[in-house]
């Protein structure tokens, strides 16, 4: 395996033996491994792939950080600006939706949209479905899901306190959230 | 009347005026035979450089004489309008500088820009992966700075357009190169200028993806024989695969000066 620099359109040289699955940056067709970017191939595993440093649109299963833009009874409006850890240009953020039905997995029917996100919270959430036209489908039914970064009313950065609350430090009122789990616990 | 042609963006020049006379113009078709310091089957020395427009995600450069284009990709990102498609779209947009041709070119006066842009937009349309961004467009931007021929515009277009894909990091098949060409009775020029397109009598333009040696866009305009216009392919097709030497050196050079 060299480890030159690939152009689209260039055939991989692979070694002999059973061939790899072919991640990012990689295709098959008439029997050739061609590379799809500009980069190196290298192994992830079983997986042989170009890494891909550029931002790219969500699919399902991507790991999304989000802004809530947009509250309704039915669902929240997310601006999506980061996609599976790769921040997107400003001013080119994708859509998403979190319906009340996908914010949590336990006691769906008693979701309140209102006690879960507030407008300009920072959520964490995975795709589920593209969705339609206008927006992604996204889920936060996940102990590590959920609003990461939220503002309380008087303006402090709130800490969370347990799974569906957070409290601010400058006047200790308890607001409600559907929090994410720190990594670190 | 007046009210309704006057164009409110833009500073305007003066209500009339005129196009610089020059010594050596209206030479009947001599254009033919005295405008060529290179071989019939050489093609003007291409620049070409990736990643000149800092805000774009990913750009390029492309410089053979007297054509010279500036192409910005942006994207993908969510398309607004449309509909759900399960394929990504691609939006090619040509536009002349004022200044880019001998003549002051107004901006939305004819459709040789779109024309540009269709023909763009066929040549580089299948060496995309469309089908791995789904509900996204990828917009592609040209600027002509100076204009030597439609043909030549939207050969360096095509070139340039691919280039920048690859410089952006978007999937493609192949990198797509491409090559115009006249014909003159049995006479063929590759790449012509302005001056020998206006006096041949006939164009082809080939774009093609010389790493999967497969065609992906044939323009034929005027009148060519059928032979005539498959010699033309072929040379063309000859002259794509130096093309695409030149556009992988760019690439790879501008990769190994990046940090």
């Amino acid at each position: 395996m060299t480890s030159e620099t690939l152009l689209p359109g260039q055939p991989v040289a692979l070694p002999l033996g059973p061939s790899p699955t072919l991640g990012a940056g990689l295709y098959a067709k008439d029997g050739h491994v061609r590379a799809s970017l500009v980069g190196v191939p290298r192994y992830e595993g079983p997986t042989l792939a170009i890494s891909r440093a550029r931002p790219h649109p969500p699919t399902t299963n991507s790991v999304v950080l989000g802004v809530v833009t947009r509250l309704s009874p039915l669902q929240a409006t997310v601006a999506i600006s980061v996609v599976d850890g790769l921040p997107l240009p400003a001013g080119e953020e994708f859509t998403g939706v979190i319906r009340s039905q996908d914010v949590r997995a336990t006691e769906k029917d008693k979701v309140r949209i209102g006690e879960c996100f507030r407008g300009g919270d920072v959520i964490k959430g995975t795709v589920i479905s593209l969705g339609d036209a206008r927006s992604y489908y996204i889920t936060t039914a996940r102990n590590d899901l959920g609003v990461i970064f939220a503002t309380s009313e008087a303006g402090a950065t709130m800490e969370p306190v347990s799974w569906q609350a957070m409290r601010c430090p400058r006047t200790g009122r308890i607001e409600k959230r559907k929090c994410a789990k720190p990594e670190n616990l | 009347m007046a009210q309704s042609t006057f164009d409110r963006r833009r500073v305007n020049g003066p209500e009339e005026s005129f196009p610089p006379v020059f010594d050596d113009e209206d030479d009947g078709g001599l254009g033919w035979v005295a405008m060529r310091n290179r071989g019939a089957e050489d093609i003007r020395p291409i620049f070409l450089q990736p990643g000149l427009v800092s805000q774009a995600n990913g750009s390029a450069y492309i410089e053979t004489e007297n054509t010279k284009l500036a192409c910005a990709v942006y994207g993908p990102r969510q398309s607004k309008t449309t509909t759900y498609s399960e394929r990504g779209r691609l939006n090619v947009e040509v536009k002349f500088a004022p200044f880019s041709c001998v003549r002051r070119r107004a901006p939305l006066r004819d459709a040789e820009d779109r024309a540009v842009a269709i023909a763009v937009h066929q040549s580089i349309v299948s060496s995309i992966c469309l089908e791995l961004f789904p509900k996204s467009t990828i917009d592609v931007f040209i600027v002509v700075i100076e204009n030597d021929g439609t043909e030549g515009c939207i050969a360096s277009g095509s070139i340039a357009a691919s280039t920048a894909l690859a410089d952006a990091g978007i999937e493609m098949l192949g990198l797509v190169a491409s090559c115009s060409a006249s014909v003159r009775g049995d006479e063929i020029r590759l790449d012509p200028v302005e001056k020998e397109v206006a006096a041949a009598d006939g164009t082809v333009i080939l774009a093609c993806m010389p790493a999967l040696s497969s065609v992906t866009n044939v323009y034929q305009s005027g009148r060519v024989s059928a032979q005539g216009a498959l010699k033309c392919m072929e040379l063309c097709q000859g002259r794509c695969i130096d093309v695409h030497a030149v556009m992988a050196q760019s690439l790879l050079s501008s990769r190994a000066s990046m940090p």
